[in-house]
């Protein structure tokens, strides 16, 4: 297939581009025009080309579109204020699936998250699938999830108005190489000193390789179209186990200051309640403060892949520990030789 | 309470939370529409802050809801044409800064608006801050004395990330005469001349660009300007920090001095202990003042009191004024001397 990929440059981009390669596609990778293509091993592929545009702005998009066979979209914007991820991410968004509408791509693997979800209204040890319920009041959330929640609305009202072939990946956590270190274990305070919040919750991670591998068998499997699929990895860690792992890869281990999670959850609702009744709710605290920010991090629930799994006939390749293996080596984890690459279909 | 007037927003990027918020919650205005070509963006707005309908064309806008008043937050190169349409249309215009690229359009506006009596309103939001206000009082009441000089100082740190440095959109600003400092130049020089309202015959403006490259025209801005006696300075720079938007009044009796970003009040001034004593009560007294100030800017940060918080103010009494059928408190000589400053600063002859 020849493909689209927004967000290419970016850490899990990278990965999806490199997966389509290998399984043999063709990949248009969408990147910044002031971006450094030659910094990726893969920028001289033959079965690799780039589109120079920026998804904050229609121009040239449409040419980008033009005679793709489906759009993976992970573009996204993780940092910055309201408008600077809405920009990024919303109005991205809203022009990619213009520019689709335009050229008639009506294939669309729209990469959300996890964060869509509402974790307040699920009580802890919840299983959380596909049918969890969506946040309903995003504005007690960060900007991600309420931007990441508009981009999903904006891929739905796309689907249902033009009659879209779409697939919803929410992946769990991702990390990989440079990126281990995860927000739901707790706050990096320094480099050597981190605060855990709680212990014994699951993190819904899933392996940077693992998770491309999902995201491309959902463009290529039929059964994946009008379905969302909750992607994390097998046998998850617990806090403690995931602390344990990253701890033992450190030369200087950094020290732990262990918070303990029904306490700072008690110590979130009285807060807000205060901010309530007492400063008519006008408080702005730092997110782990705030109970619906707090328990979309540490809230100890339960996660499954299995109708990722049975839909893309997907198996996690990598473990939690040849994830961290495979992270700490010297492998050139995002090399595809054109050998290695079946012809493209 | 005289009726509330029908509000209409063009532009809902990152000022339009300060205009919005305000809208939405003001018994003054009605927020009617919001505009904006991205309609996903309009819709947002319009949902957050409870507009009763988005438009993605601002002359459909116009034509339909038929608003009293119009926010024009787009970028400043569009904004004389979108005033235009607006002015002619029947509503009154409040402008984000700088109102127009020159001096000259902005003439060939405010005629628009003399011709279509309606008000034209470019915003000097910091003019109402707390400090700016407590000061204006010093000065009032005779306190400092005679104004004898004004240094206005805004660090920013544009070139190390955010929209102006972003290579890959340029941001438009970047193409108006005094590049991406013109962005903020308008709230120097308003604030210089609400102290120092006299003629400047004597102008010296150094304009750099100290970090490089094609994407910035100037990242630096050092002028001194000379009126009769009264000396003014004016200070924009890219590469010290910490940022901080500095006011600092000197009179012929004490100073008075701020950061609009981090807001305090520190007053030299001869104190009723006598001369003697007045230097050991001044620093007790403003030492006293800067710790209440970092409780209090403490307390601003948890209740997301911002700098725009002068904004919001001022378009209170804009909107008292414009139910009233009052001139608003931003005067057309606020905005002709504070348009030809900037074009003074500007020219060839005062570069140094």
């Amino acid at each position: 297939m020849k493909l689209l990929v927004t967000g290419a440059s970016g850490f899990l981009g990278q990965y999806v581009v490199v997966e389509a390669l290998r399984r043999g596609h063709q990949v248009r990778a969408v990147v910044r025009p002031s971006g450094d293509v030659t910094r990726y091993s893969w920028h001289d592929h033959p079965a690799v080309e780039f589109a120079r545009v920026d998804l904050r702005r229609r121009d040239g998009l449409a040419d980008a579109v033009q005679g793709v066979d489906a759009v993976i979209h992970l573009a996204a914007a993780k940092a910055g204020d309201f408008y600077t991820q809405f920009a990024g991410t919303v109005m991205a968004t809203e022009n990619l699936l213009d520019a689709m509408i335009e050229r008639n791509v009506l294939r669309l693997v729209a990469i959300s998250t996890f964060s869509v979800y509402d974790y307040v209204s699920m009580p802890n040890g919840t299983l959380v699938t596909e049918n969890a319920p969506i946040e309903s009041h995003p504005l007690e959330r960060d900007e991600y999830a309420q931007t990441k929640l508009l981009q999903e609305q904006l891929v739905r009202d796309f689907e249902k108005t033009h009659n879209a072939s779409v697939t919803v990946i929410r992946p769990g956590m991702v990390y990989g190489r440079d990126y281990l270190w995860n927000a739901c274990l707790g706050a990096e305070l320094t480099d050597t000193l981190w605060l855990r919040i709680g212990a014994r919750a699951t993190m819904p991670m899933t392996y940077v390789e693992n998770c491309a591998e999902a995201i491309v068998l959902a463009v290529e499997k039929d059964a994946a179209i009008a379905q969302i699929l909750n992607v994390v990895d097998d046998n998850l860690p617990t806090q403690r186990d995931f602390a344990k792992k990253l701890l033992k890869q450190m030369t200087v281990p950094a020290k732990l200051i262990p918070v303990n999670w029904t306490l700072m959850n008690s110590f979130t609702w009285v807060l807000l309640y205060y901010n309530r009744i007492f400063l008519k709710g006008k408080a702005k605290f730092p997110g782990i403060f705030v109970p619906a920010k707090l328990q979309a991090r540490f809230k100890p629930l339960q996660y499954t892949n299995a109708h990722a799994k049975a839909v893309l006939e997907w198996t996690p390749k990598y473990s939690l520990d040849e994830a961290f293996e495979r992270s700490n080596s010297n492998l050139d984890l995002l090399t595809v030789t054109p050998q290695d690459s079946p012809v493209p279909v | 309470m005289a009726t509330a007037l029908k509000a209409a927003v063009i532009g809902t990027g990152v000022i339009s939370k300060e205009h919005l918020s305000f809208l939405n919650t003001s018994e003054r205005s009605q927020l009617v529409a919001v505009c904006d070509l991205s309609k996903v963006s309009a819709q947002y707005a319009a949902q957050r802050y409870q507009a009763q309908a988005t438009f993605a064309d601002y002359r459909q806008m116009l034509n339909e809801v038929k608003p009293d008043v119009v926010h024009i937050l787009t970028p400043p190169h569009t904004h004389k044409w979108i005033a235009k349409d607006c002015l002619e249309a029947g509503a009154h215009v409040i402008c984000e800064k700088p109102i127009t690229p020159t001096y000259e359009e902005f003439k060939e506006l405010w005629a628009i608006a003399q011709s279509c009596d309606r008000y034209l309103i470019e915003d000097h939001n910091y003019r109402y801050n707390e400090p700016i206000l407590a000061i204006e009082k010093l000065v009032a009441d005779g306190t400092l004395g005679d104004v004898q000089e004004v240094e206005v100082r805004m660090a920013l740190n544009i070139r190390s990330g955010g929209a102006f440095a972003d290579e890959n959109i340029p941001n438009p600003v970047h193409k108006l005469p005094a590049g991406v400092i013109h962005d903020v130049i308008t709230h120097l020089v308003y604030l210089t001349l609400r102290f120092l309202p006299v003629e400047f015959d004597r102008i010296s403006a150094a304009w750099s660009n100290h970090g490089g490259g094609t994407l910035f025209k100037y990242d630096d801005l050092d002028a001194v300007l000379v009126g009769g006696a009264k000396h003014a300075r004016i200070r924009f720079s890219a590469h010290t920090l910490p940022e901080c938007f500095d006011v600092i009044v000197r009179g012929s009796r004490g100073y008075a001095q701020t950061d609009l970003f981090q807001p305090y009040l520190r007053c030299v001034v001869p104190r009723k202990a006598g001369k003697q004593l007045s230097p050991l009560v001044n620093h007790y007294i403003n030492g006293s003042d800067l710790v209440k100030a970092s409780i209090g800017n403490f307390s601003r940060k948890i209740m997301q009191r911002t700098p725009y918080e002068g904004l919001q103010r001022l378009l209170d009494i804009t909107y008292a004024a414009l139910q009233s059928g009052n001139p608003p408190p931003i005067t057309f000589e606020d905005m002709d001397r504070t348009s030809r400053l900037v074009e003074a600063l500007l020219a060839e002859d005062n570069r140094v």
